[in-house]
């Protein structure tokens, strides 16, 4: 990984203010195992690495040098846990600590060290950074907006921290932005089932319902809000079954006679836990199916075979759940 | 592990190019390239993938098994006493000597610096190599690793702090499992930790709230696998877990294989890639529900993912990379690959190697 400096790099031996100390070369031992071709930098950085932690050196130079073998193997645990006694030893200023923080993660946003390192840093640094910390994850989904370190981190925050005010609009805003955006739907029932000011997901039902059903309508291929509605009614078959609205939007989307896997897919749930299909949800089925006239067949039996030709790639999935129907009363 | 890849628009293969892969992991067996010492911390890891990978292709007459053996034991964290330990010191095994210090004078640095995730690639390799556990210290090693479990049931990698998912509980059950031993951890706690971690979609999330994730998936239902929490038949209507709800697991895992390419995606809505492959194929497997995966599908798109070098890359026309191409490899002996020895999927090595001889 490039570091932040265009000039060329002085080896370590020569710089004067490294004069006093001998490096620690790595042992491997006689025969090792997948040997690296370490560059001469990465070696003469570790080596000299070894040298003070083993001095136990807390001191300015030693806090440089962490960076530089950052920049070479930001995931290398040892380093960074000897960054963090440093910083306590020297009682450094830790929103400096920072601010070189939010340089290296843009560089490495999908490193487990260094958000790990940012978690400690916050925890120190306490609620009045939690607004900066939200600012900051925002700033990484600008570039990545499904980046899994960042939401990880970002709902520690709201947990840990606060900032719950403007969660749900910002969901809003992500699924605005890209409606598959998957990660967006996630942090959307974390918030709605999580945030103190909400008052939990039986109050936010309906609301969320009504959300949940537009965006299907708006694209009935995208899986997150499938899954989202299913959620919302804590995937229970029965009390998807007894909201009208679920059975509603599954007819409107076949209604559309495109993209209605998903739907067939929720009609079948709702089948299988004894919802009684009207004339019309029984006529849009029969309206995408490619034999009206197939005998004896109930309709979920009939809803599994149109989704063995309509998503071909998991038939042998849908032919398994045909014989799984329970039977009719 | 995801990196930014180099493109290679020559051509591929779209046959399964066996001598080129065994290749491939010879070469990386002997050096490892410069770009891997971004890695260094994990080169035990880095082992596991070439070592276990040749495995799988039946060719580990190429490595020199007691070399392997004599590294790998070299890695390990002693106590400094006898049969004493400090507590809250965690004695597994480190990755590479980036964490592991011989003993100074000063005795004020942090010398061990064992991870549970090296720890777990240290004993598959051993198993791997034939090495019998029964001669590793694993009263220590399992006493201490014990100090590592939060009180939620999830799992810290290492005593000096770190992250804590479902990666590390993965960790812990498969060292348990594979030293036949379960004082290492305690189950319940780590089943109720687990549990928490299923998404309203159906899949697992690294920690709870998390989206729900290929990898973690894997994490998830191979502990519950290993630790034997898992039902003998998941799938019949008989059956219902207590653990997780398996019909919206089984759904979300088989929705993540892609129509447009037959490859498998790690979540909703993200391009497909290699290695979900194994985490997504395997959890499949391991509910004995990969007959409802369309394997020919699956098996083309991890070609075009086959590159002339040898090995897989993450996404087509891309340089190839240890890790997915071990998940690659690891995938294909899934899918009965002629020539391959088949996987002991919850413990990530061969089913040979999980037995043990």
């Amino acid at each position: 990984m490039k570091g932040e400096e265009e000039r060329e790099r002085i080896p370590i031996k020569e710089r004067p203010e490294w004069a006093d100390v001998r490096p620690v070369p790595q042992d491997d031992g006689p025969n090792p195992v997948v040997p690296i071709a370490y560059t001469d930098e990465f070696s003469e950085t570790m080596d000299y690495f070894r040298a003070v932690y083993l001095a136990d050196e807390r001191s300015p130079r030693a806090l440089h040098l962490t960076k530089e073998a950052i920049l070479l193997n930001s995931g290398n645990y040892t380093v960074w846990q000897f960054r963090r006694r440093i910083l306590d030893a020297l009682n450094a200023d830790l929103h400096e600590e920072l601010q070189f923080l939010d340089q290296i993660t843009r560089e490495n946003a999908k490193n487990y060290q260094i958000w790990h390192h940012r978690r400690w840093l916050a925890e120190k640094l306490g609620e009045h950074v939690a607004n900066k910390e939200l600012e900051f994850t925002k700033e990484i989904f600008c570039k990545d907006p499904k980046n899994y370190h960042a939401w990880s981190h970002r709902q520690w925050v709201l947990q840990a921290l606060g900032g719950w005010e403007g969660e749900l609009a910002y969901c809003s805003e992500l699924i605005k932005d890209d409606i598959f955006n998957n990660s967006a739907w996630n942090q959307r029932y974390f918030v709605v089932s999580k945030s103190p000011l909400l008052g939990g997901l039986e109050v936010m039902r309906d609301p969320e319902v009504a959300y949940a059903i537009e965006a299907i309508l708006t694209k009935p291929e995208n899986e997150s809000p499938w899954r989202y509605l299913r959620g919302l009614h804590k995937n229970d078959g029965n009390s998807l079954a007894n909201d009208p609205r679920v059975a509603s939007v599954c007819l409107d989307v076949l209604a559309g006679k495109t993209d209605y896997v998903h739907a067939l897919n929720m009609i079948l749930d709702l089948l299988c836990h004894r919802h009684q299909p009207s004339k019309e949800l029984k006529d849009a089925v029969d309206a995408v199916s490619p034999d009206p006239n197939l005998p004896d067949a109930g309709l979920a039996e009939n809803v599994c075979s149109i989704l063995k030709l309509v998503d071909p790639i998991r038939a042998n999935y849908w032919e398994w759940r045909k014989s799984t129907v329970p039977a009719q009363d | 592990m995801e990196d930014e890849g180099f493109w290679d628009f020559d051509s591929e293969s779209l046959s399964f190019e066996k001598d080129r892969h065994i290749l491939y992991l010879e070469m990386m067996y002997q050096l490892l390239p410069a770009p891997y010492q971004g890695q260094e911390i994990n080169r035990l890891t880095l082992a596991y993938f070439v070592i276990s990978g040749l495995d799988i292709f039946a060719a580990l007459d190429r490595i020199d098994k007691e070399a392997v053996i004599n590294w790998v034991l070299s890695l390990q964290a002693h106590p400094k006493n006898d049969r004493t330990f400090e507590n809250d010191q965690f004695y597994g095994f480190h990755g590479s000597r980036s964490s592991q210090f011989q003993s100074n004078n000063n005795g004020a640095a942090q010398l061990n610096g064992s991870h549970l995730a090296s720890t777990y690639c240290a004993l598959a390799i051993l198993k791997t190599v034939g090495y019998d556990l029964s001669q590793i210290d694993s009263e220590v090693l399992l006493k201490s690793m014990k100090t590592l479990q939060q009180p939620n049931g999830c799992f810290m990698p290492i005593h000096t702090g770190g992250e804590t998912d479902l990666r590390f509980v993965f960790c812990a059950a498969a060292i348990c499992s594979m030293l036949k031993n379960w004082t290492g951890m305690d189950c319940e706690k780590a089943k109720e930790f687990i549990r928490n971690c299923q998404s309203y979609d159906g899949g697992f999330g690294l920690i709870p709230g998390a989206e729900s994730h290929g990898g973690a998936t894997y994490c998830a239902v191979a502990s519950l696998k290993l630790m034997g929490f898992l039902e003998e038949d998941l799938l019949s209507e008989k059956a219902s877990s207590n653990v997780s709800n398996v019909p919206l697991l089984l759904d979300w895992s088989l929705q993540k294989q892609a129509f447009e390419d037959g490859g498998f995606r790690g979540r909703a809505n993200k391009p497909t890639d290699t290695c979900y492959a194994f985490w997504v194929g395997g959890t499949l497997r391991i509910l004995q529900a990969d007959k409802f995966m369309n394997e020919e599908a699956l098996r083309g798109f991890l070609l075009t993912c086959q590159s002339k070098y040898g090995g897989f890359s993450k996404f087509p026309r891309l340089l190839p990379d240890i890790y997915h191409s071990y998940y690659g490899f690891c995938a294909f002996s899934m899918l009965r690959e002629p020539g391959f020895n088949p996987l002991c999927v919850e413990l990530g090595i061969s089913a040979i190697a999980a037995i043990g001889l």
